[in-house]
């Protein structure tokens, strides 16, 4: 899978969450999932355990911690798949 | 069955602090321990039902498990922790059990704009989290709970993500962080405390004056076949299903 399609599963994973939907217009691998997009922090696991399903790869806690952007969650996916 | 992880990657800096706050807070909980329950029993006027059973089963289930003890409570007031460690301990109890005093997770906006509440809660075995806020912060103050539990103290984190709108158990407002905890430090087991004053019809800053509580508290062995952040999750909701459980029993007693 390149690192597009993962880029363009993510978002569409991330979207049902998305509160400002303006900032999905511009989106990009700096967007902050929490910050810019704001999607709800409880949610955050939500959509994590998503990319486990769609991906199937499996997340530990701290694995998360790191998941700040959408770039740090393709980051996060690409080095699971490797 | 899936590896347990135990995580205590905290800095000497944090675990120094950790035991400079203890410490003093230890050394001064004569005073602060009988000024908090003086409030609650006296200008308060809050009473426990059958508190002398309550503290009696406490201290039982306490001599029964050496485990590190992750108390759960639903979430209705801004003081249910001070109550519950009231209800469970009794104030001289806790001057000669200090680890037992639970330490709590309060959210920093609630407090942080006095100082004196700032300090009261450093004493008192506070660690501020900001909900919401950064995961890296949240991650922290996690592994921070992680490591005083693997010291033989017990704290407190209450698995709904809020104080309850309804002003009943929410299932699906769950905190992920009490699966963390219970998931990464070996052993560590939670115990559901299920607490209402008899006047209290749904969430508010603190229960009424005069009030009086039922509580009831539970070990539960959490289960999941499931390894990473699905054990973590799957633990969180066994936690919040039985606190909704412990409700429904509560209501049914009415």
């Amino acid at each position: 899978m390149t690192r597009d399609e993962i880029f363009a599963k993510v978002v569409e994973i991330v979207k049902p969450y998305v509160k400002n939907e303006d900032a999905l217009v511009a989106v990009g691998d700096d967007t902050n999932i929490l910050e810019d997009l704001k999607v709800n922090s409880a949610r955050l696991v939500d959509i994590i355990l998503n990319f486990e399903d769609e991906f199937d790869i499996e997340v530990e806690d701290e694995d998360a911690d790191a998941v700040n952007t959408v770039g740090d969650a393709v980051a996060l996916i690409q080095e699971k798949l490797a | 069955m899936p590896e347990v992880r135990f995580l205590t990657r905290l800095s000497f800096r944090t675990r120094s602090a950790h035991a400079f706050q203890r410490g003093v807070g230890h050394l001064t909980a004569f005073f602060w321990v009988l000024a908090i329950v003086f409030i609650l029993r006296v200008l308060m006027r809050y009473r426990i039902r059958d508190v002398a059973g309550v503290r009696s089963r406490y201290r039982t289930l306490l001599k029964e498990t050496d485990r590190p003890l992750l108390i759960c409570p639903n979430h209705l007031t801004m003081i249910d922790s001070a109550v519950i460690a009231w209800a469970l301990g009794g104030s001289w109890w806790y001057l000669f059990h200090y680890s037992r005093i639970p330490w709590n997770l309060p959210e920093y906006n609630n407090y942080a704009s006095q100082w004196p509440a700032r300090v009261g809660a450093w004493l008192t075995k506070c660690i501020p989290v900001i909900r919401g806020g950064r995961r890296e912060d949240v991650s922290r103050v996690i592994r921070r709970v992680q490591h005083l539990l693997s010291r033989g103290e017990t704290a407190l984190i209450f698995p709904e993500a809020r104080r309850s709108r309804s002003g009943r158990v929410e299932p699906n407002a769950v905190a992920h962080a009490v699966g963390r905890i219970l998931t990464s430090v070996p052993g560590c087991q939670p115990l559901c405390v299920y607490l209402r004053g008899d006047r209290q019809q749904t969430w508010s800053t603190a229960p009424a004056r005069g009030d009086s509580f039922y509580i009831d508290f539970e070990l539960v062995e959490p289960k999941s076949d499931h390894s990473g952040m699905r054990r973590s999750r799957d633990f969180s909701q066994q936690i919040v299903d039985r606190l909704v459980g412990m409700e429904e029993e509560y209501f049914a007693r009415r």
